[in-house]
């Protein structure tokens, strides 16, 4: 799993979904993150880490490759408005509703 | 695991569960250009909530709820509980 900074992170992304277009399914995970770097420690050891209340995590994959990147306060204006362009731009496969075309061709074959 | 069949009805369902708890709670976006579908989960490994999509007009509702959920994981705690 690679952590990168929020840039390169959209770069990476970008990637993906142009590798994905032809095959394939490109996944996207949005997780509240409290900023600990270790694992949860056992009953009646001390917890070593200060919980960071203003992150989350996200991470991608197509399968194969993994990338991740961690959004905090500071960043997220930014990194959303550009993420937001990003899957605007990329999820343009999907079908869309054209009512008029419909009704033509019902039309038509009858 | 059932998919929702209105978008309104997911997305007030999602939202309400990441209330709850929302260190547990995660979002999952699977896009398929191949198939020309998009498929929203929201799931805190107890409830899964899914929302599946092969309509354009949905990618936009799609993407403004993950940008609002993720707004509420990085703002403080101040829509459940009142900051002292």
């Amino acid at each position: 799993m690679v952590l990168l900074e929020n840039d390169s992170f959209l770069t990476e992304l970008t990637r993906l979904f142009q590798k994905c277009r032809t095959s394939g399914s490109v996944a996207i995970t949005l997780k509240k993150y409290d900023g600990r770097t270790k694992p949860v420690p056992r009953k009646g050891h001390p917890e070593s880490y200060e919980p960071a209340d203003n992150k989350c995590l996200l991470r991608a994959s197509d399968g194969k490759k993994k990338i991740s990147t961690v959004v905090s306060t500071k960043e997220v204006i930014k990194f959303q408005m550009a993420y937001s362009n990003l899957l605007r731009a990329h999820m343009d496969g999907l079908k869309k509703k054209d009512k008029k075309s419909k009704s033509k061709k019902t039309k038509a074959t009858q | 695991m059932p998919y929702y069949q209105t978008w309104e009805e997911f997305a007030r369902a999602a939202e309400k569960l990441y209330l709850t708890d929302p260190m547990k709670v995660r979002v999952v976006l699977k896009y398929r250009h191949c198939d020309g579908n998009l498929c929203i989960k929201v799931t805190d490994d107890a409830v899964c909530l899914q929302y599946k999509t092969d309509q354009a007009q949905d990618v936009k509702k799609i993407e403004k709820l993950h940008g609002k959920l993720m707004r509420l994981m990085v703002s403080k705690e101040s829509g459940a509980m009142e900051m002292d």
